[in-house]
């Protein structure tokens, strides 16, 4: 199944680019993240608890970076299993940031997951629902993060931005 | 895991406080079917099957049908107790899968399992229903559309469970229909509707519309009723109505539809419910006459 979504970040593209490749500041926001290692430069492992009513479960994701293009593209490919290994999802990630002005960023993003196991048997059509949610969920986190992190730099008008980070959207 | 066939009410109870991943076992229709497909595994099973008291259909003095949690679809379906703007609560309840299932199913279990393709969840929403739910720490009241929060998700609290369901009298002259659409007969609804309405000398004086199958809750429109209200539910009105609650819906796609097919067919499946309800409403048998 196909995910796409994209919401608005109000910080230079930059900042956003930072925030985004830093595990230590989208763990926090990735909605039932219970812990996450960095194993390596690129590759990161997460444990995730999900819930869908009253199945619930955690998977134990691994997650590497693939390619990137400071500040505008990132790919990544994820493989998760539940212990037991009852369910494993893989998936093919690509995320994008434009900037739409000197502290205004578009983030979107595109993931390709398949599911397997005891958890493919529910029906994709709820699953797709389910990471939709988890991904607005994480939208307003990290946008919450990020702009409090501008905020407290005491850099929320355009014009200080503009002086810090002159190529924003250039 | 564990197995618990208390017989009172209050001794369930007292388990599922314990408990948070205890489950109770009604019908097992669903909760069984899940446990046999590894997706869910809760630590203790409390079977309701031994409680006394909280099976059964009674009508009161104001009309209104006060439903037991443990009573059976079949039993809903085959009661007398319903007025005839509440009688699609039981319309819904013959069409919930087969007979095994309908002898099996209850109430309380489909209601808390909450799948939206469901048929209780969607009439009940319609008819203005009130889930009672009890915990060890006491009863509350829920009104049906708030009970339904997700899919698979209700406003039930770690250790309440569902013990009854009431069903408000609907105004004089009220009838209504619950029309499904399912791929073949017994399976979960492709879309649903509910519909309640009366009339008074063709013009519609009281519409109540859910649809079903469309979005993680039943759909329930206030915008809707109000189109239809006042008109005289001509082909017009009925889809404006429909049109008000296709805006609110967000279906999934699977396998029952995708979600640009779910939201093609509602507007025939709604106005098959109201045509439905009219004409019933409109026949309205002497012998009932006040």
């Amino acid at each position: 199944m196909q995910i796409a979504e994209t919401f608005a970040v109000a910080a230079p593209i930059e900042r956003v680019w930072q925030f985004i490749t830093d595990p230590t500041a989208v763990a926090p926001c990735v909605p039932g993240c219970q812990s996450y290692e960095v194993l390596g430069p690129k590759t990161y492992k997460a444990t995730v608890k999900i819930a869908l009513g009253p199945i619930k479960t955690t998977f134990n994701v691994i997650v590497d970076l693939t390619a990137e293009q400071p500040p505008t593209f990132l790919a990544s490919t994820a493989r998760g299993e539940e212990g037991g290994k009852a369910s494993t999802l893989t998936a093919q990630n690509e995320l994008r940031l434009a900037a739409d002005g000197p502290s205004a960023t578009t983030v979107s993003y595109t993931s390709e997951v398949a599911l397997v196991g005891r958890l493919g048997k529910f029906g994709l059509g709820i699953m797709k629902k389910k990471a939709k949610t988890i991904g607005e969920e994480f939208a307003v986190a990290f946008r919450a993060r990020v702009e409090a992190a501008e905020a407290n730099r005491g850099g929320t008008t355009s014009e200080v931005l503009s002086t810090d980070v002159p190529q924003a959207g250039a | 895991m564990k197995f618990y066939r208390p017989t009172s009410l209050k001794q369930a109870l007292k388990v599922l406080a314990g408990d948070e991943d205890a489950r109770c076992l009604a019908g097992g229709a669903t909760l069984v079917a899940m446990m046999n497909a590894n997706l869910i595994a809760p630590s203790a099973l409390v079977s309701l099957a031994a409680v006394k008291g909280l099976a059964g259909i009674a009508k009161r003095k104001n009309g209104t049908v006060a439903i037991g949690a443990m009573t059976r679809h079949q039993a809903v379906a085959d009661s007398d107790a319903f007025d005839r703007g509440q009688a699609m609560v039981k319309e819904a309840a013959s069409h919930i899968g087969h007979p095994a299932i309908r002898n099996m199913g209850t109430i309380g279990g489909s209601i808390s399992h909450a799948d939206p393709a469901a048929d209780y969840p969607t009439a009940l929403v319609a008819v203005d229903a009130t889930v009672t739910v009890e915990s060890a720490a006491g009863k509350r009241e829920i009104e049906a559309s708030r009970f339904f929060t997700g899919y698979l998700e209700t406003a039930l609290a770690p250790g309440e469970i569902v013990v009854a369901v009431s069903i408000p009298a609907t105004p004089s002259g009220a009838a209504s229909a619950y029309e499904k659409y399912a791929r073949v007969q017994g399976d979960f609804a492709t879309v649903a509707a509910a519909a309640v309405v009366a009339l008074e000398r063709g013009v519609c004086s009281f519409a109540r519309i859910a649809v079903g199958g469309c979005a993680p809750t039943p759909v329930r429109v206030a915008a809707a009723e109000a189109k239809l209200v006042g008109s005289k539910l001509e082909p017009a009105a009925v889809a404006a109505a429909a049109a008000a609650i296709a805006a609110a819906c967000d279906p999934i796609d699977d396998f029952r539809g995708s979600s640009a097919y779910r939201l093609a067919i509602l507007p025939t499946i709604v106005a098959r419910a109201v045509a439905t309800a009219r004409q019933r409403a409109e026949q309205r048998p002497a012998e009932q006459r006040p």
